[in-house]
C-alpha cells in the first residue's frame, strides 16, 4: 500500500517540477524547480538507500554551482529573466 | 518505523497531501520567498516519508542537507538579488497548458500502481539503516564513493571562485 503511493507521489512532483522549470522566467525559480525534480527522481529510489545519498551529493554540488553562476549573471546585466541570454542570436 | 496501521495511514495521507499542496506552491506563487519556503516544507515533507519507510540515515542526511544547506542557499540568492515582481495575473500561455496536459494527463498512473502490485516481499533486516549504508560504500561503491567526493571539491573550488570576482 506503501510503495505504489509513494511513486505516483514521486511522478507528480517530477511533472510539476518539469512545467515549473519550463515556465518560469526567473532562474532562481528555475532552480527551485530543478530541485524539486531532483528530489522526486530521489523517492523514486525507495528501496535504493545508497544511490539515493550519491543523488543527494550530486544535488547539493549542482546547487552551489548553479546559485553561483546565477549570482555572476545577476551582478554582470542586473536583471534574472531567462529570456534576455540571446547573446548567441544575430 | 513499525507504527499502528491508522496512524499510518493517515500519516501517508497528511503527507501526501502536503506534498501535493506544496509541490503547486513552489511553481505557482508569484513572490519568490514564498515558493523558496514551499521548497523547505516540501524537503521536510519528503524526509518524513523516509523515516515511516524505516530509511533514518537518509531521512537525517536529507533534512541536513536539503533543508539546511541548499534551501538556505537558495534563500540567500532570492534574497541577495531585488527581483522586482511585478504584481500582474500569471499568464501561463498556451506551451505551460500543453506542458501540463501532456505530463500530467499522459503519465500512466493506473501502470505505475499495477507494476508495484507483484511482489510485496516483506524483509526483516537485523541490520540498522546507517549500518547497512556504511557496509555498501566500503565494499561495493567504494569508487563511486571517491568520485563523489572529487566532484564534491571541485564544485567547492568552482563556486567559490565564480563568486570571488
Amino acid at each position: 500500500m506503501m510503495l505504489e503511493h509513494i511513486l505516483v507521489l514521486s511522478a507528480y512532483l517530477f511533472s510539476i517540477g518539469i512545467y515549473g522549470l519550463i515556465t518560469s522566467r526567473n532562474m532562481v525559480r528555475a532552480l527551485m524547480c530543478l530541485e524539486l525534480i531532483l528530489n522526486a527522481v530521489n523517492i523514486n529510489f525507495l528501496k535504493g538507500n545508497i544511490f539515493s545519498i550519491f543523488v543527494i551529493a550530486i544535488a547539493a554540488a549542482e546547487a552551489s554551482i548553479g546559485s553561483a553562476i546565477v549570482s555572476s549573471i545577476y551582478r554582470n546585466r542586473k536583471s534574472t529573466r531567462i529570456n534576455q541570454s540571446t547573446l548567441l542570436n544575430k | 518505523m513499525d507504527l499502528p496501521g491508522p496512524i499510518h495511514n493517515f500519516l501517508l495521507v497528511f503527507l501526501g497531501s502536503g506534498l501535493i499542496l506544496r509541490g503547486l506552491g513552489v511553481v505557482l506563487r508569484i513572490n519568490p520567498i514564498y515558493s523558496a519556503f514551499s521548497l523547505g516544507l516540501v524537503l521536510v515533507c519528503i524526509s518524513l516519508f523516509y523515516i515511516l519507510t524505516n530509511y533514518h540515515f537518509v531521512a537525517t542526511a536529507k533534512l541536513l542537507i536539503y533543508v539546511g544547506a541548499i534551501n538556505v542557499l537558495i534563500l540567500f540568492v532570492v534574497m541577495f538579488m531585488n527581483i522586482q515582481n511585478i504584481i500582474k495575473i500569471l499568464i501561463h500561455g498556451p506551451l505551460g497548458m500543453a506542458l501540463l496536459r501532456c505530463t500530467i494527463l499522459d503519465t500512466s498512473w493506473y501502470g505505475i500502481i499495477w507494476t508495484t502490485r507483484s511482489n510485496q516481499i516483506i524483509e526483516q533486516d537485523l541490520i540498522g539503516n546507517s549500518q547497512q549504508i556504511g557496509i555498501h560504500l566500503a565494499t561495493d561503491f567504494f569508487l563511486p564513493f571517491e568520485f563523489i567526493s572529487i566532484i564534491l571539491l571541485v564544485a567547492l573550488i568552482g563556486a567559490i571562485d565564480v563568486t570571488l570576482q
